[in-house]
């Protein structure tokens, strides 16, 4: 037994009895005064965690739902629960932080369910919608050329996760989304301890690509309606983190993967997005892709790594059906709307609303409504939507 | 469902609760057992059943083996009980990889079979309740204990939720005459529990998973070639989530049995202070390891038939410990490594058996002992034997120039905690947690614990499972 003696609480353990009955362990407790030590740690622990909450409170941090894979998983649940004709949003952060869906049930009459997941090309979703013989209504899906062409996919296993939750993490996505985050703005990765002290200014070291990660953006609702967070817009300093981490993807570094390579992998993205949507609009899925509005540095940085000839045009060629490219409607663009994009990538939500309005008219009149002018999906005509817009 | 996750808090509030009503003690026990199995199927309920049969099967086993008279007889329950659990262990834990190395097998043979992947899904905890049921049929046997008096005590000794997914392996003895006199903890040891889960809480949740465990996969789940100051520090930091993460489980454990009256035995006593393997397996696991000695290390003649029998005992012993953790060869190797370990201390101290290490030399040999420990971590965490290999060059320097992986911060907090850790295990090795919490003053204690809670609350932990969750 390897106790210093004198060791009132030493004992033994089964290392020190072989091949014999191990007996009842001995569980001492510490001599201390342990009912005044816990009547001085309660209260000591809420007077910490107060100082927390209320410092991410100066921040400008809101409580907000979680933006987990188990929420992801509510909502994606909705479709086999009896929503299966319903509309769905899926894309990555522009149109899960810029689509609002209080509008576009104001306009539609029902509300649609929001499947987009940030740093997440939509492509495995959309497999997995494919797969899905209950899922008949209408599909949404937003292209970022970064994320839909490269297939980087941050949240790809959502689906998954889907599938595979156990009893015990709905029971937790339950609790924490109706008992703590609604209570708790410190609740949110970006704020966790390991966190912020992984994001102070460690002196860089030699040789090691660097590259910063990306802030938090928005702030999340029940039904993962989500908006950017308005601390983007109004702190003129967080404004010029944002922008100076998207900045950092402009640079080529030496990982890039060479034209040719992002054409292949571009081409493989389009080839698996064309496999889904055939097999949606075997059963009457209507699929509409729409690229949404990127402005400044981001645009020129996204046009030039995927220009729209080679990239867009070939994606609704593949799936023979229009989309909605944003700089082909004035209603959709920024520069003539004035939709203001802080990190020129994502809107603020009064302007979200403004837009979700106008691309739900786009949408309506020229795609889904009643009286659409746009070709038909089996057409293969990919430019039938700027053409019926010059018709007009 | 995982100790760190609301839904445990929820849980054992209302287990703390009911535990506490004016009812019989029959009652509180059923109600311990009904929420064990709550606890269990919150994971996957149909598998309670592997549970069930687990628990069946060595109740009547045992039962017969009491009431048999022939030794044919005896061996016969006895090897019903060892059949049917590692029989569900063999399937589910090991029947993928059987069939990939059988197909490996007889393709070296120059024949083609292509069986289908078989989706086997591993129920949770498997590897120790069936230890654990298997233990009891097997003091019974060896003469060692007595039944349990009745099915609710021994059903509740093998679904007791505290230990049930990743031990501590308990003995029969050590817990089902616990069930026989109605207990309640005091109130000392109802706090000194929450203590305890809290402690364990910290290791798991802030050290391992917040702080060690990203460094480690950016090591080992990487495609990156590690360079040597970067496969150190992720195996490092690997060494220290391993520890963090299962002692800080068992810590957990051990308190929320504490709180409704149970005793629970060490997992752990500080094994990176550890001077010799022979030590090192006093220290790390400790019922898994005596489980191990006293049923297959033993049973295989253990020291008692000369020095060839002993190192096959040791080896097969410690082969199959590796097995144990895991369907993959690297395990197998990890544990074959120790095994090594253990045979050369064996040869080295019957060569100089009267060699005592002066202090310095001492302190040598326990670090000496740390960094072996730590090549075999390489195995025991890299998922293929190339990545294994590639680290090892690469802590050996022999990976050459490489672009750093890690950050400066990574490596900075690696070598914080893992520092601390090894400072704290060489100041525990031969003392008790509790006689230090005694002789510390009751305001650091206060202030330590709501640092601790603190930080376990700040951090955030998403609920990762406790790694030896897959085994």
């Amino acid at each position: 037994m390897l106790r210093a003696s004198g060791d009132r609480y030493a004992r033994q353990t089964a290392a020190d009895r072989p091949g014999v009955a191990q007996p009842v362990p001995v569980r001492p407790v510490p001599a201390q005064p342990w009912g005044r030590i816990l009547a001085g740690m309660v209260p000591l622990l809420v007077l910490l965690v107060a100082g927390w909450e209320w410092h991410w409170r100066a921040f400008g941090v809101h409580p907000s739902v979680g933006n987990t894979e188990g929420l992801w998983a509510i909502e994606r649940r909705r479709i086999d629960a009896g929503e299966g004709n319903a509309t769905v949003l899926l894309g990555s952060s522009r149109l899960y932080f810029d689509m609002q869906l209080p509008v576009w049930e104001r306009l539609d009459g029902k509300r649609p369910i929001q499947l987009s997941f940030e740093g997440t090309s939509p492509v495995t979703a959309m497999q997995d919608l494919a797969d899905d013989p209950k899922f008949t209504g209408r599909l949404l899906v937003g292209v970022a050329p970064d994320l839909f062409f490269s297939g980087f996919a941050l949240h790809d296993g959502a689906a998954h996760y889907t599938r595979k939750e156990s009893p015990s993490q709905r029971v937790g996505q339950w609790l924490a989304m109706n008992f703590i985050e609604p209570r708790l703005a410190f609740d949110d990765p970006d704020f966790a301890l390991q966190t912020v002290l992984a994001r102070q200014a460690w002196p860089r070291r030699p040789g090691r690509t660097w590259y910063t990660e990306v802030r938090k953006l928005a702030e999340t609702g029940a039904d993962r309606n989500t908006h950017l967070w308005s601390k983007v817009a109004d702190d003129l300093q967080y404004r010029a983190l944002t922008r100076s981490i998207w900045a950092e993807e402009f640079v080529p570094g030496p990982n890039d993967p060479s034209p040719a390579e992002v054409l292949k992998t571009q081409n493989e993205q389009i080839a698996r997005a064309a496999a889904a949507v055939k097999k949606l609009r075997a059963r009457g899925v209507q699929v509409l892709f729409v690229r949404m509005p990127s402005i400044g540095p981001f645009l020129a940085h996204e046009n030039q790594r995927y220009p729209r000839a080679r990239s867009w045009n070939a994606l609704l060629a593949a799936i023979g059906a229009p989309g909605i490219y944003f700089e082909d409607y004035p209603e959709l663009r920024p520069d003539l709307q004035g939709y203001y994009l802080p990190e020129w990538s994502h809107m603020t939500l009064a302007d979200g609303e403004r837009f979700t309005a106008a691309l739900y008219g786009v949408i309506e009149r020229d795609f889904w409504g009643p009286h659409a002018t746009a070709a038909p999906a089996s057409s293969g005509d990919a430019a039938a939507a700027p053409r019926a817009m010059a018709a007009r | 469902m995982v100790f760190n996750s609301l839904t445990f808090i929820v849980f054992f509030a209302c287990v703390l609760a009911m535990h506490s009503l004016p009812l019989g003690w029959t009652t509180r026990k059923i109600n311990l057992l009904l929420a064990s199995y709550l606890f269990y199927s919150a994971w996957n309920p149909p598998f309670v059943i592997l549970l069930w049969i687990s628990t069946v099967v060595d109740w009547y086993a045992a039962q017969g083996l009491v009431k048999a008279r022939r030794p044919a007889a005896r061996h016969a329950w006895m090897l019903l009980s060892v059949v049917a659990n590692l029989g569900m262990l063999g399937y589910f834990k090991y029947g993928q990889f059987l069939l990939d190395n059988f197909t490996l097998l007889v393709g070296t043979l120059g024949i083609a079979y292509h069986p289908a992947h078989y989706d086997i899904v591993l129920p949770v905890g498997i590897s120790f309740y069936t230890f654990a049921t298997m233990s009891y049929t097997l003091d019974v046997y060896l003469r060692r204990a007595l039944p349990a008096r009745n099915l609710l005590d021994y059903a509740l000794f093998v679904t007791f939720f505290p230990h049930l997914v990743a031990g501590p392996i308990m003995r029969p003895t050590e817990l089902v005459p616990q069930f026989e006199t109605p207990r309640r903890a005091t109130s000392q040891q109802l706090i000194f529990g929450l203590a305890l889960m809290t402690i364990g809480l910290f290791n798991k949740v802030v050290l391992a998973d917040s702080f060690l465990s990203g460094v480690a996969e950016s090591v080992y789940d990487s495609s990156k070639v590690p360079g040597t100051l970067d496969a150190w520090a992720g195996t490092l930091a690997f060494s220290g989530q391993i520890f963090c993460d299962f002692a800080g489980y068992s810590t957990t454990a051990i308190g929320a049995a504490l709180c409704l009256g149970f005793a629970m035995p060490d997992n752990f006593r500080f094994p990176y202070a550890a001077v010799g393997f022979s030590d090192f397996w006093r220290r790390w696991h400790i019922t898994l390891s005596s489980w191990l000695r006293d049923y297959l290390y033993i049973p295989l003649g253990g020291n008692r038939h000369g020095a060839r029998r002993t190192y096959a005992a040791l080896m097969t012993t410690m082969l199959l410990g590796g097995l144990w953790h895991g369907a993959n060869w690297t395990f197998v190797a990890w544990g074959g490594l120790h095994g090594l370990y253990l045979s050369a201390e064996r040869v080295l101290r019957a060569r100089f058996p009267g060699y005592r290490p002066g202090p310095l030399m001492f302190v040598a040999l326990g670090l000496l002992t740390y960094t072996l420990v730590n090549v075999t971590w390489v195995f025991f965490r890299a998922k293929t034997f190339a990545k294994a290999w590639q680290v090892l060059r690469g802590m050996f320097g022999a990976n050459g120039t490489v672009r750093p992986i890690l950050n400066t911060y990574q490596l900075l907090s690696v070598a914080l905690i893992i520092g601390a850790l090894l400072l704290t295990h060489w100041l525990m090795r031969a003392r008790t947690l509790e006689s230090v919490i005694a002789r510390t003053p009751a305001a650091l204690v206060c202030v330590a614990w709501a640092l601790m809670a603190f930080a376990i609350i700040i951090v955030q932990g998403e609920g990762h499972a406790f790694i030896y969750f897959q085994f």
